[in-house]
């Protein structure tokens, strides 16, 4: 009788519910290098560049540009030439209820020679 | 059977009370008895309607009538009846006539000639029926038109995601118009930065006026100076200039006209027309003072049409104005005919003119757009103001004499110039016929760009009138 008892008991282990072994890869992961910690962090996030400035803001579209994502209200962009101008565009976008609006103001741009004199 | 009333106390019965409009009822289809009742007269009294004399078959009445709507129906022979050559619904009471009076009194035909009376009599009821649709179809049109601008405000004129265009004071003027042009508007806010405000708009007149102030060979301005000279200060002297005119009674002093998000369609649409502006800025500003202004929306009388083109798009019956051919409205700016006056003659230019000349035209004649025709008067082309943005290109207003070069050849700079994002690019010329309706022509009005329509003829392209959007909103403002 004990037999049979200790016989029903391994019995209970059925096969899909046994515990499995850990892998052992878990076990064998190098630590990272130091290159990563050397790299600098980006300036800016990256998603700021989804920036709604470039579209043509003319009158046979009637000032309409995509929806902006929301990580782009609220930011002050200044317009980014290869050849230096006497114009600068400053450009920014905001909500206003449920619409967004984008405004780009163009200033003229301090020359240097004036403020040396 | 019925009591009937005298037509002396209908009569007086306007002496002591507000201003009444007599109105004239006729029953041409016969009878022994005929009475007419209706809503003025409470549908209880039945007014008595005498034969006409010598005209057994026509029987009238005149009564004096409140201002606005009424029904009416007959009683002929104990028999209830409408005339169906008059407008008439099919209500609660039945079929019965319908008539709107106007505040204005109509005038009384004569008594018929007895000599041929039936002929007589329908061809005064034509005369009748016809001026008078038009006038009460147009209070019903204005009203409705003025109830839905009354209760938008400019902020249905934001876009779900717009883009407007600013311009610092400070700016060189040269510099200016070549940001109009690579942004492809033709005018642009004010920014003053020491006052943080808004003071004004840079638009295609002010180019106009500085190329022509260069045109003169004794102005103050020369091309070295146009690098430097700003816009404040080309604006100051336009403003002096302008408090001279004005002392003479002959333009509009220089102002800011603006308006805020949350005021009504009508009223910047007033300021629009009232102002002689295109565009109105709409400026927002948290504070109560004003500080801190925050630019919107450039608001514009396409913007407010298409606006009333949508919400009427399916219910175009309450508006019965819409319907009638433009020709038959006072609408626009029209070819004189032969024998009759016309205060302001359509302006008008051959392609070989001179680019001076249109200038000239767009400051002297105040309008925007000179239809370009050939020497049958058949359109070829139009040229705008703001086509001006267009010598911007490769600083085409620097190597060219305004006298010497010739419309054809600033509307072939204007080709190239055009942006290739324009949705209209292909075509510059909007036209339309006489006999098409308002609707359709508030329709393509309403379309960005589109400021105007050059009425022509069939086949030929003959000119034969201009509507802008202004006209169109002038005529639906009263």
């Amino acid at each position: 009788m004990s037999n049979s008892h200790s016989e029903n008991h391994d019995e209970v282990t059925v096969a899909g519910f046994e515990v499995p072994k850990s892998p052992d890869s878990s076990y064998n992961n190098v630590y990272p290098g130091n290159e990563d910690e050397a790299r600098d962090p980006p300036m800016v996030p990256s998603h700021l560049q989804h920036t709604l400035l470039n579209y043509p803001a003319n009158r046979d579209t009637a000032g309409t540009v995509p929806l902006p994502q929301n990580v782009i209200l609220n930011h002050l962009y200044i317009e980014n030439r290869e050849s230096p101008r006497s114009v600068v565009a400053l450009g920014f976008t905001h909500r206003f209820h449920s619409k967004y609006v984008t405004v780009v103001l163009y200033k003229p741009v301090q020359r240097r020679g004036n403020t040396s004199i | 059977m019925f009591a009937s009333v005298v037509d002396g106390a209908c009569e007086g019965s306007g002496v002591s009370g507000p201003i009444l409009i007599p109105r004239r009822f006729v029953w041409p289809y016969g009878g022994t008895t005929v009475f007419l009742t209706g809503s003025f007269t409470r549908w209880s009294n039945h007014i008595a309607m005498s034969p006409m004399e010598g005209c057994p078959a026509v029987f009238q009445v005149v009564c004096n009538l409140m201002p606005g709507f009424h029904q009416y129906k007959f009683n002929v022979d104990g028999e209830w009846r409408h005339d169906d050559q008059q407008p008439f619904v099919n209500g609660s009471c039945g079929v019965v006539n319908t008539i709107y009076i106007v505040r204005e009194p109509d005038i009384l035909p004569s008594i018929l000639n007895t000599e041929t009376p039936g002929r007589s009599h329908m061809e005064v009821d034509n005369m009748e029926a016809n001026p008078r649709m038009p006038v009460s179809d147009l209070e019903v049109s204005r009203h409705r038109i003025s109830v839905f601008l009354s209760t938008h405000t400019a902020y249905n004129l934001l876009p779900e995601s717009g883009k407007v265009i600013a311009l610092d004071i400070n700016l060189p003027v040269k510099q200016a118009f070549h940001v109009l042009y690579e942004q492809g508007v033709s005018m642009a806010p004010l920014w003053d930065f020491f006052k943080s405000q808004f003071v004004g708009v840079l638009s295609a007149m002010d180019f106009i006026l500085i190329l022509k102030e260069l045109g003169n060979h004794g102005s103050n301005l020369t091309q070295e100076q146009l690098e430097t000279h700003t816009i404040a200060a080309w604006k100051e002297g336009k403003f002096q200039q302008f408090r001279t005119l004005d002392s003479n009674g002959g333009s509009y002093p220089w102002r800011f006209v603006h308006a805020g998000p949350h005021e009504c369609l009508k009223d910047v649409a007033l300021k629009v027309l009232q102002n002689k502006v295109s565009t109105v800025p709409i400026i927002h500003s948290s504070s109560e003072d004003g500080s801190y202004p925050q630019l919107l929306h450039l608001a514009s009388l396409s913007g407010i049409l298409k606006g009333i083109c949508r919400h009427f798009k399916h219910s175009l019956s309450s508006l019965p104005i819409l319907q009638l051919p433009v020709a038959s409205i006072p609408l626009g700016t029209w070819m004189p005919r032969v024998g009759e006056p016309n205060g302001r003659p359509l302006a008008m230019l051959m392609p070989s003119a001179s680019l001076g000349a249109a200038l000239s035209m767009f400051v002297q004649a105040k309008v925007s757009s000179i239809p370009i025709v050939d020497a049958n008067d058949s359109l070829l082309d139009i040229y705008s103001r703001s086509d001006i943005t267009a010598l911007a290109k490769d600083k085409a207003y620097a190597r060219i004499s305004l006298d010497e070069i010739s419309i054809h050849q600033a509307l072939l700079l204007g080709q190239d110039a055009t942006s290739p994002s324009g949705i209209y690019n292909g075509q510059r010329c909007h036209m339309c016929l006489r006999s098409e309706s308002l609707y359709k022509v508030m329709e393509r009005l309403a379309n960005p760009g589109v400021r105007r329509l050059v009425v022509v003829e069939a086949g030929s392209k003959r000119v034969e009138g201009i509507i802008s959007l202004s006209d169109v909103f002038r005529f639906l403002l009263g």
